[in-house]
């Protein structure tokens, strides 16, 4: 029986935020700690001849400058290992560099400023490769086939096919720049390494930092208890924190590093550029019928993520025959990962497009084109689609939009100074994917609560959802609610990311719920006693309970749990045996193009989404309004550009790098279905970080083709492509 | 008033009779809780340790500053190129002001310097000579919230809170300034401090709720 609605309640640890009490890792203050401060590599590729530290440590303040030298060979991946067991050690410092900004040299001193101008002092000598590829379109990519995802047979579907459109789209590489930079302070005491670092993934540091340094894990303790924002940037191993522990280790002090953010445009990863060239055929009602779309990206040398666009395009509107092919691009780059929305994001942009072109093109209602393909297939593995309320959030969302002020024709709908408005529409689906799970919990007659678990908070407000599941359930005193999370000295931590946070916890707190209140019916035998759980044990004096408990994810085997507490990654869905889940969304945006300046502005957009039963619905707000933020950002805004004669990125700081401010943004108007999904968790919750930025950048897209008539197939969308 | 000159020698001194070695004082995540953050709360919670690190060896170049953060008066000697928000964070351990980008480009740092809002971070701290400097430590006092920081809750104004207290100590300046007049106005005013988790709509709503209770009060 799934979970009626929830109450709405505050965010669990807004008072600390407003307060600036939240304890950030760089806010760590030790006694006796050393300021850490890296020196990034000059060249894109080639070799560190020799670094000279002389200089450096004439400074005063100076203490120790960390250079290859100082850093063992990392442990090899053990011989026949698969999937994460098989990824390499991040390197440390070497000699070899890959990258522009890889770190050639650590300085350590007593001050900040003591470190960033030692840094400044250490002279690096290079031999540089005779060449390098910094772009895709350089001589030396090297371009590499990756999984195909098929469904039904596309050529023989286009085939017959009335109507064909064909586009090419381009989404640019981009950068999260969450307001926290990467950081990492490092203490090594009595025999064990404790990190605390911004990370979304606590057991993936562990389990790096012990490769890196060729340590064992179970001497390592990594804590992240609150990240200043992380959009995929902290769920990966950073280059820096085996630096920062090493450092730590042969000190004996404890060591902080608050990495510069032009150091992290070069060392941490990034959403690659990717190009979707996609057709799309409907039959002569104008069904869409075959699906034909290839994608690529850049990728590193050695990168590993993948170019999984397929991911969420062949389920959205019930094409059943797909062909989808997906390729590597191998450049002279740090390598790229998941930036929020990660394959979805850039190919709904690409494929909502495409859609809206054929829309027009059979000259159909582009809302009433979309809600005329409602699926309850997954093509690609032949299984129902467990819960989907698209068309709800479509219907919905034109309702509250006003889609029916709206004319057809581009370039109709202009104000009285000749600016030119546009209405656009354009949806997205994200996998329901979830994690295993390990929680403890423990009650205590002083009033106080514990609850360790598998989760990280970077303000999706993961905190928020866990104590309203938890407080629905036991009758426990909310102002003593401690929720230690992140931290891999109390439970082991998944990797948190991919929207699969809350319905990952919930069958932890379930599970957790139903084995306490067993214990204290057990232990109060029949007896009743008034009051909450904290009053029931003090008036039989028992000074706690403490309960322990590990679910795992629909259709998983026990062994997950070995994943997780080895790497922290024990995965499933959205195919899972029987059933396949995706979260959606509809986004309508109006763009207003100014006549003269060709400025384009967004002041509304209205968001509606089917993430199952909504658990927290102000965090939840908030989670969408910033995905449209994210979205409209990346649609008008956000490009990292490569600097072809020497590598590296050109705009890399936020003056530069030009994200959405609040001018920028005008009314984000957010409703959800909040219809529960039957079969994923007993709440019915699915996911909803990441969708709620799909497909809002192609409804922007949509909108300045709606308000110009202009079709611009590339983002960012700026000034000088409508002028 | 309290004279913060001669509390490092202090802070080792308590140090010393607690025996609070290093090693026990790192054992746990809830060690980091006995190191004050602030100034508030009771005497024998005041400043002690953090306030010594990075001190251990005289900058060449250093100068005496004596200023007011928060309503105290606070005499250090500093780092010539020390920004105000290394000086805040690292000497004084008042963490709220953040770095995000350390170039004047974020907004995170925002503090009040006589009353304005300044990016501490381009600011040197050697500036806040005689000058009074309130951060979000200071905005409230006591346990109490400022108007402005109830509403950044009531609206959700914030997700991370990493980019949080400087959105507060900016919002509380623009309805000083008398910038709080109308949304867009609000918007424009509050372009120097980025959320990169993108509450800009929850921001906007917590600033015209606090405006107006702050002109009442
Ligand atoms: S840290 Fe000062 S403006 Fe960004
Ligand atoms: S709340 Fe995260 S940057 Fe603003």
């Amino acid at each position: 029986m799934p979970a009626a609605p929830f109450a709405e309640r505050a965010r669990f640890d807004a008072r600390d935020k407003v307060l600036g009490r939240t304890q950030f890792t760089a806010d760590i203050q030790l006694p006796d700690m050393l300021y850490a401060m890296s020196v990034p590599a000059t060249i894109a590729k080639g070799r560190v001849r020799s670094v000279a530290i002389d200089e450096a440590m004439k400074i005063p303040g100076v203490v120790r400058v960390l250079t290859a030298k100082d850093f063992l060979a990392p442990i090899p991946p053990p011989r026949g290992a698969t999937g994460m067991a098989a990824a390499p050690a991040v390197p440390t410092i070497v000699p070899d560099i890959a990258y522009r900004g890889a770190p050639v040299a650590l300085v350590l001193a007593e001050s900040i400023e003591a470190a960033v101008q030692g840094a400044e002092a250490i002279q690096a000598t290079y031999a540089p490769s005779a060449s390098f590829s910094p772009l895709i379109t350089s001589e030396g990519a090297a371009r590499e086939p990756s999984e195909p995802v098929k469904a039904g047979n596309a050529a023989e579907a286009m085939a017959r096919a009335a109507t064909i459109v064909e586009a090419e789209y381009e989404c640019p590489a981009q950068h999260h720049n969450p307001i926290e930079t990467l950081s990492t302070t490092a203490v090594w005491s009595g025999g064990r390494l404790t990190i605390y670092e911004a990370t979304q993934g606590a057991q993936v540091v562990k389990a790096n930092a012990a490769k890196s340094l060729a340590l064992d894990p179970a001497i390592i303790d990594v804590k992240s208890s609150y990240i200043g924002g992380g959009f995929g940037q902290k769920g990966t191993a950073q280059r820096q924190t085996a630096l920062v522990a090493r450092a730590a280790m042969l000190t004996g002090r404890p060591v902080k590093l608050v990495m510069p953010r032009g150091q992290v445009f070069h060392n941490a990863t990034f959403r690659p550029l990717s190009r979707h060239k996609i057709r799309i055929g409907a039959d002569a009602s104008g069904k869409m019928v075959a699906i034909e779309y290839d994608a690529d990206h850049q990728q590193s040398r050695g990168g590993q993520f993948p170019p999984q666009y397929h991911e969420s395009q062949p389920q959205m509107y019930g094409v059943a025959d797909y062909d989808g092919t997906t390729a590597n691009v191998r450049i002279d780059t740090q390598a790229p990962g998941y930036m929020r929305a990660p394959h979805p994001h850039p190919a709904s942009f690409a494929f909502e497009g495409v859609v809206d072109e054929l829309a027009y093109k059979l000259g159909k209602d582009p809302v009433a084109f979309r809600l005329a393909h409602d699926a309850k297939v997954d093509p690609v593995s032949g299984h129902p689609l467990s819960s989907r309320f698209l068309n709800e959030c479509i219907a919905q969302g034109a309702e509250r939009f006003g889609w029916s002020r709206r004319s057809q024709a581009p370039g109709s709908m202009v104000l009285a100074d000749g600016t030119q408005v546009g209405f656009g529409v354009a949806c997205g689906a994200y996998p329901a994917i979830t994690s295993a799970n390990i929680a403890r919990l423990r009650v205590s007659a002083d009033g106080s609560t514990r609850f360790a678990v598998s989760a990280h908070e970077m303000g999706q407000g993961i905190r928020t959802v866990i104590a309203q599941a938890l407080l629905r359930q036991l009758d426990i005193d909310p102002a003593k609610l401690d929720l230690q999370i992140g931290d891999t000295s109390l439970v082991p931590q998944h990797l948190t990311a991919g929207s699969w946070g809350t319905a990952s916890v919930l069958p932890a707190i379930d599970a957790v719920a139903a084995k306490m209140k067993a214990a204290i019916e057990e232990l109060l035998a029949g007896r009743q006693i008034d009051g909450n759980l904290h009053r029931k044990l003090a008036t039989v004096r028992r000074p706690y309970i403490e309960v322990e408990v590990s679910t795992l994810a629909p259709g998983q085997e026990e062994r997950a749990l070995l994943g997780l507490r080895a790497a922290g990654y024990a995965l499933a869905g959205p195919e899972y045996p029987a059933f396949t889940t995706f979260s959606y969304i509809a986004h309508f945006a109006e763009v207003h193009v100014e006549p003269r300046t060709r400025r384009v502005r967004v002041p509304r957009v209205v968001s509606i989404a089917d993430c199952g039963r909504v658990v927290s619905l102000r965090t939840a707000v908030s989670q969408v309004r910033g995905g449209v933020v994210w979205a409209i950002g990346s649609a008008l805004r956000e490009e990292t550009e490569v600097d072809p004669r020497f590598g590296g990125w050109l705009n890399n700081d936020l003056a530069d790098y030009v994200v959405p401010v609040n001018a920028d943004i005008g009314d984000i108007d957010v409703s959800f279905i909040d219809r529960p999904d039957p079969l994923l968790n007993a709440t019915g919750s699915k996911g909803l970080g990441e969708v709620a930025m799909v497909g809002a950048a192609g409804a922007v897209a949509n909108a300045i083709y709606h308000a110009t008539g202009r079709r611009l197939r590339r983002m960012p969308i700026r000034i000088e492509h409508l002028l | 008033m309290t004279n913060y000159a001669d509390d490092e020698d202090q802070a080792a001194k308590v140090d010393a009779r607690q025996n609070v070695s290093r090693r026990s004082a790192l054992k746990g995540g809830a060690a980091l809780a006995v190191l004050p953050l602030t100034f508030e709360g009771p005497a024998e919670a005041q400043p002690t340790a953090p306030m010594v690190a990075g001190v251990a060896v005289e900058p060449a170049h250093s100068v005496l500053l004596s200023t007011s953060v928060n309503g105290k008066v606070v005499e250090f000697r500093v780092d010539a190129r020390s920004s105000l928000l290394d000086f805040l964070r690292e000497r004084l351990a008042l963490t709220g002001a953040k770095k995000g980008c350390d170039h004047g480009q974020c907004g995170a740092c925002t503090v009040h310097l006589d009353g304005r809002r300044v990016a501490s971070c381009l600011t040197l701290a050697a500036k806040a000579q005689g000058r009074e400097v309130i951060t979000i430590e200071g905005l409230s006092d006591g346990e109490g919230l400022h108007p402005m920081q109830q509403a950044f809750i009531d609206h959700d104004a914030l997700q991370c809170g990493y980019c949080t207290p400087g959105q507060i100590m900016a919002a509380v300046a623009l309805v000083n300034e008398g910038n709080a007049t109308s949304k867009e106005r609000i918007r424009e005013y509050m372009s120097g401090n980025i959320c990169r988790c993108g509450a800009y709509v929850g921001i906007v709503a917590a600033i015209e709720d606090a405006a107006s209770k702050m002109r009442r009060a």
